[in-house]
Order: structure tokens, then sequence, then C-alpha cells
């Protein structure tokens, strides 16, 4: 071995070992990049399973789904669902715009997530005085978890899925820190529903 | 990890919230619109000071315990509301209120442990790898000397000699 290529060998060796007794302070100083940020909304079934919605609904049957919402934001978050129902001409949320569905919320969920964890709750719903005349259902009131709500809404019988189509469909809003309100995360799940009488 | 005994204490005494709830008198709409809105800056409060803490590293599952159970109630005062039952919102916001009171100041403080936890570990951290590495230099100009010494002097004895004939 040459004389310059110990002087290389040794300086390295010295430089490695450098590092590694650097290494605690370096564990504490550097952050690694941290991966993707989202959030998830999903539901599931009376079963938890994907397969066995309540489509066809009856008057005065109570219908069991759960709702459930994954943080992988990095750190604690305020997330908020509202739950809201529409017919054929009530407006969804906008996607492209990233704007809420103008619709009142029926019902809502509030519940705050570390990162990793998820939440999941009951939604048990049941329609109450529907009438049916000249294609229109007219559903009066809708109970969700167990509080009753006025709603009023026409539902049109829809000739292509020869039903009467509406829709539960859930958003989800999560609170940001910086401006002290919630904010819509231009994400949603519907769950759409035949109204059979 | 939570404790279970604490777990328990906040659902039995959420229960309790829920079933002393049905039994109170009429409340006002604007009155129940205040203690809404109240509800909602100090859960929105509580909330930003242990995302904070835990931020800074500090253990918050105790203080998120009591912020999951305010979510529900504040959750529970606006379903109320919307359906017009203006006096369980009110109760519910009034709890939601009382459940997350003293968690911005309890946050604080775990914040500022966080903080002066996380300051002595680089601390410490810090004057080990100065001082191992002030060791490392001087150990390494000695070596050095050391190891440049024995290579020229094994070089040297390589070093062919010349005879007269």
């Amino acid at each position: 071995m040459s004389f310059g290529n110990l002087k290389f060998l040794y300086a390295f060796s010295c430089f490695c070992f450098g590092l590694l007794l650097l290494s605690p302070t370096l564990a504490i100083i550097i952050k690694l990049p941290e991966p993707e940020r989202f959030s998830q909304i999903w539901i599931l079934d009376s079963d938890h399973t994907t397969e066995n919605y309540s489509y066809n609904v009856r008057a005065n049957e109570a219908y069991r789904v759960y709702v459930d919402v994954g943080n992988h934001m990095g750190g604690l978050e305020y997330y908020m669902v509202y739950v809201k129902f529409r017919n054929q001409t009530d407006p969804l949320p906008n996607e492209t715009a990233g704007t809420a569905s103008p619709l009142s919320p029926l019902y809502e969920y509030r519940f705050l997530l570390q990162h990793g964890q998820s939440f999941e709750a009951p939604l048990t719903f049941s329609f109450h005085g529907l009438s049916f005349f000249n294609g229109y259902c007219f559903v009066e009131n809708v109970t969700v978890n167990e509080l009753g709500l006025s709603i009023g809404k026409s539902v049109l019988w829809n000739v292509n899925s020869t039903s009467y189509e509406c829709q539960f469909f859930f958003e989800l809003w999560m609170f940001n820190a910086e401006f002290g309100a919630f904010e819509y995360q231009n994400m949603f799940v519907t769950m759409g529903l035949n109204m059979t009488g | 990890m939570v404790n279970p005994k604490v777990s328990t204490c906040f659902f039995l005494s959420f229960l309790m919230i829920s079933f002393f709830i049905q039994s109170c008198s009429a409340i006002d709409q604007s009155v129940a619109d205040e203690a809404l809105v109240n509800a909602e800056n100090v859960l929105a409060s509580a909330y930003v000071a242990v995302a904070e803490s835990e931020n800074a590293g500090a253990n918050i599952s105790e203080l998120l315990m009591r912020l999951g159970v305010a979510g529900s109630l504040l959750a529970e005062a606006n379903n109320s509301y919307r359906v017009g039952n203006y006096d369980r919102a009110y109760l519910y916001a009034i709890n939601c209120s009382d459940t997350v009171s003293g968690i911005v100041v309890e946050a604080l403080i775990l914040k500022s442990e966080a903080e002066e936890l996380y300051n002595r570990n680089l601390f410490l951290a810090g004057a080990f790898s100065s001082f191992s590495l002030s060791v490392l230099l001087v150990l390494s100009l000695f070596g050095w000397r050391f190891l440049k010494n024995r290579y020229l002097k094994r070089v040297l004895g390589m070093k062919p000699e010349v005879r007269k004939s």
C-alpha cells in the first residue's frame, strides 16, 4: 500500500467513526422526509362488510351502516362527518371546486384521531311517512340515530333504474388550526337507497 | 397507555350526562346558540393546544380521551339543536365546555415538559458527541503519528543496501 492510500484510508475511517459518534445528535436534529398525508372515509354495512348495504328500504324499518374515518395525516386531527340526504335533483359536493354540498346536514359526528388511528360509529336510520303518487315518493320524516327530523323530500321515479332513487352521503371535514374553522376535505361517500313503500 | 379506570370514568360520566340531560327545563334558542358557540370555541382551542403538545412529543393520551368525549358531546349538542331540542343542546354544550376546561393549561404544561426533555436529550447527545469527537481527534492525531512512523520504518527496512564488489 502506498503512503497516499494509507493516508486516505486512515482519514476515511476516522471520518466514519466520527459520524458514528455524531449519530445520537443527528438522530435528534435530522427529520426524515414524511410519507404522503391523507385521510380516508368509508362506510360498511351492518355486518361490517361491503356486500350487504341496505338498498331497498321500507317505511318504519330501521337499517344500520357504519361510518369509518382513517387518519394518516402525520399527527392529531379533529374531524367532523356530516350526514346528508338528497334526492336526484339535490346537489352533491362539487369535486372540481372542492366545495361541500349546500344541503343542511341531518346528523354529525365529531372526533379526534391520532396518526394511524381510525374511527367507527354506527348510523341507524329509518324513514317514516312515505307516500307514493304520480311517480313520486314523498318522504316526510327520517330518524337518524334516534333523532327524528322532518325532511319533506320528494323522490322521483327513475325510469332507468326503475326505483325511487335517493342517497345518503357523508362529507368529511377537518379542523384547520390556522384558520380556526372546519374545512371540507373534498371527500365524501354515498349510499344509494330505493324507497319501496 | 390509556388508564382503563379513567376511560371507564369518562364513559360512565358520559352515560350519566346523557341520562340526566332528559330532565331539564326549557332553554331559549339564543341561550343554546351561545352555549354551542362557546363550546365550539373552547373545544377548538383545546384541540390546538393538545395538537401542539403532541408535536412537541408529549404523551397526550389522557387529554385526547377527554377531547374525544367533548367532541361527542358537542356533536350531540348540534344534533339536538338541529331537531329543535334546545334543552338537550344547551346541556350537552355546557358539558362539553366543562369537559375541556383546564385542558389548555394541562396541554401547555405537557408541552413545556416535552420541550424540556427534548432540550435535555439534545444537550446530552450534543455533549457526548462533542466530547467523543474531541477524543477522536486527539487519538487520531496520535494514531496517525504512530502509523506513519511504523510505515516509514517498514519502508526503510525494505530499502536495498549497496555493497562494494
